[in-house]
């Protein structure tokens, strides 16, 4: 299995900013930053941390969920699997969102896979105490539906993007969604990973690689990828990037807002 | 899901509500008549109304700025138009476009938030017909990547038959190749090999279905899940 590095390289981030980051907090999770204090009593204290390896599973289709997970500096991927084994990935969940609305929409299960894209670690809650947290029709209720409102509108953006454009627009989106959801701008990943993400074969994604790359947006080599020139990548991108970004920045512009 | 209903038509989310909650809901819904080809909302629209179709059946299409589409979701007696609503947001996520005649109840948007704050077992009940709108959602997502036209159309004409309540009727290739999000020479060539195998008639949009069971054969494992699906959550 190759590993792609991609490093967005007009950010270049000294040693020493990495030695000092602050421990790994709860806070990191925008959906949790923004809850009222007595919602983050309640809730905190049950909070556990945990490492989220890359390609590690979190949960298959039709398994009762456990946990929700709320992504610090990770990014979790969920794909649909069909029953051959192929997938292909309907969403992505970073630091602005929870993994598990399946739970709290009253499904239990989900009918997705849910996979670490980008290595960090998470916070995790026991489900029980989401659904009654949820019960109280509170804060967390009201801003959970809204998400899953944005979640929504990816979901069918990633839809008609995946039937109407190229493997190389797919790419930039991706590229693009995933660059929005890390915290360092330091994303490893797997060839094969990203092409289950695209429902493409390993092949699509290193031939759209290379096109990338012959116009200068990225480089790519030995299955390292570093983003030259993000604007070029933006506007390479199919408008779909930008309609998912602009509806999850109106639906929480306190999250978003960072 | 049945496709013959012997039945007066209703609402499948209306009708499992308790009793009383039912009677208010319908109290204070109106009766409309939803015609082919209308187009309830625009993406980013505000949400004047929520629909509950009786008879005729309503797409979710996400479609892109050069008018490129893709039928993400289609809702009949079994659904409801409006579920932004259930979410907290007031404006329409994608456009809604009547794809078959028929009645529905419609509710203004704010007496139906209303109803919700008022009746936990509503609002339970929608969630999970969120989720399962979702899971019709991620599967045609996946759908789209992944199984050939052939049996798309056949998954598709199999929900259509669903919310049609009839073996007959009526659809134009343009339609089919919008909602589909292909070309209309790959709807001709898909809908003239169901045709030959004798599990339709096709003839200037208007469409019968011939054979059922072998409709079902012919099309993709996501026509049972998305079913599968509903009936696991809702009945």
């Amino acid at each position: 299995m190759s590993l792609a590095v991609i490093v967005v390289s007009h950010l270049p981030l000294p040693l020493k900013d990495h030695l000092i980051l602050p421990a790994h907090q709860p806070q990191q999770n925008r959906l949790l930053a923004v809850l009222p204090e007595a919602e983050r009593g309640r809730l905190f204290p049950h909070l556990e941390q945990v490492p989220m390896k890359l390609g590690h599973v979190l949960y298959e289709p039709g398994v009762a969920l456990q946990h929700v997970y709320f992504p610090a500096d990770s990014i979790v991927s969920l794909l649909y699997v069909m029953e051959n084994g192929a997938s292909a990935e309907i969403a992505v969940v970073g630091k602005e969102g929870i993994v598990g609305i399946s739970l709290f929409m009253g499904g239990e299960t989900t009918p997705s896979r849910a996979v670490v894209q980008s290595a960090g670690y998470a916070y995790r809650l026991p489900a029980p105490l989401l659904k009654e947290e949820f019960g109280r029709s509170g804060a967390v209720q009201h801003l959970l539906l809204r998400y899953t409102q944005a979640l929504l509108t990816q979901m069918a953006q990633t839809a008609v993007c995946n039937r109407h454009h190229s493997v190389e627009q797919q790419l930039c989106r991706w590229l693009l969604l995933s660059l929005d959801r890390l915290s360092d701008n330091n994303l490893t990943m797997t060839q094969e990973l990203i092409a289950n993400m695209l429902g493409v074969r390993r092949e699509g994604v290193t031939e759209a690689a290379g096109k990338l790359q012959t116009a200068g947006l990225i480089s790519y080599s030995r299955g390292k990828i570093i983003v030259l020139d993000r604007p070029r990548l933006e506007k390479k991108a199919c408008e779909c990037y930008a309609v998912v970004k602009t509806e999850f920045d109106r639906l929480l512009p306190d999250i978003m807002a960072n | 899901m049945s496709h013959a209903t012997p039945r007066p038509v209703v609402n499948r989310l209306l009708e499992v509500l308790p009793r009383s909650i039912r009677q208010r809901m319908l109290q204070r819904c109106e009766p409309v008549e939803l015609d082919f080809g209308v187009v309830l909302s625009e993406a980013g629209d505000p949400i004047r109304h929520v629909y509950f179709p009786t008879g005729g059946f309503i797409s979710l299409i996400a479609a892109l700025q050069d008018q490129a589409s893709l039928e993400v979701g289609l809702i009949g007696n079994e659904g409801m138009l409006g579920v932004s609503l259930v979410l907290g947001v007031d404006t329409s996520p994608m456009r809604a476009l009547v794809q078959g005649s028929g009645s529905a109840l419609r509710m203004p948007a704010a007496i139906f938030r209303g109803e919700l704050e008022r009746s936990p077992v509503l609002r339970r009940n929608l969630d999970r017909y969120v989720y399962v709108l979702l899971a019709q959602l991620a599967q045609t997502a996946a759908c789209t990547c992944f199984h050939v036209l052939e049996a798309r159309l056949a998954r598709w004409l199999l929900m259509t038959h669903d919310r049609a309540h009839a073996d007959h009727f009526f659809l134009t290739h343009a339609l089919l190749s919008n909602m589909l999000g292909v070309r209309r020479s790959g709807v001709t060539r898909a809908a003239g090999e169901l045709q030959r195998r004798k599990l339709i008639h096709y003839s200037r949009g208007d469409v019968t279905v011939l054979d059922r069971k072998g409709l079902e054969k012919a099309s993709c494992e996501c026509y049972a899940a998305v079913i599968a699906d509903y009936d696991r959550l809702l009945n």
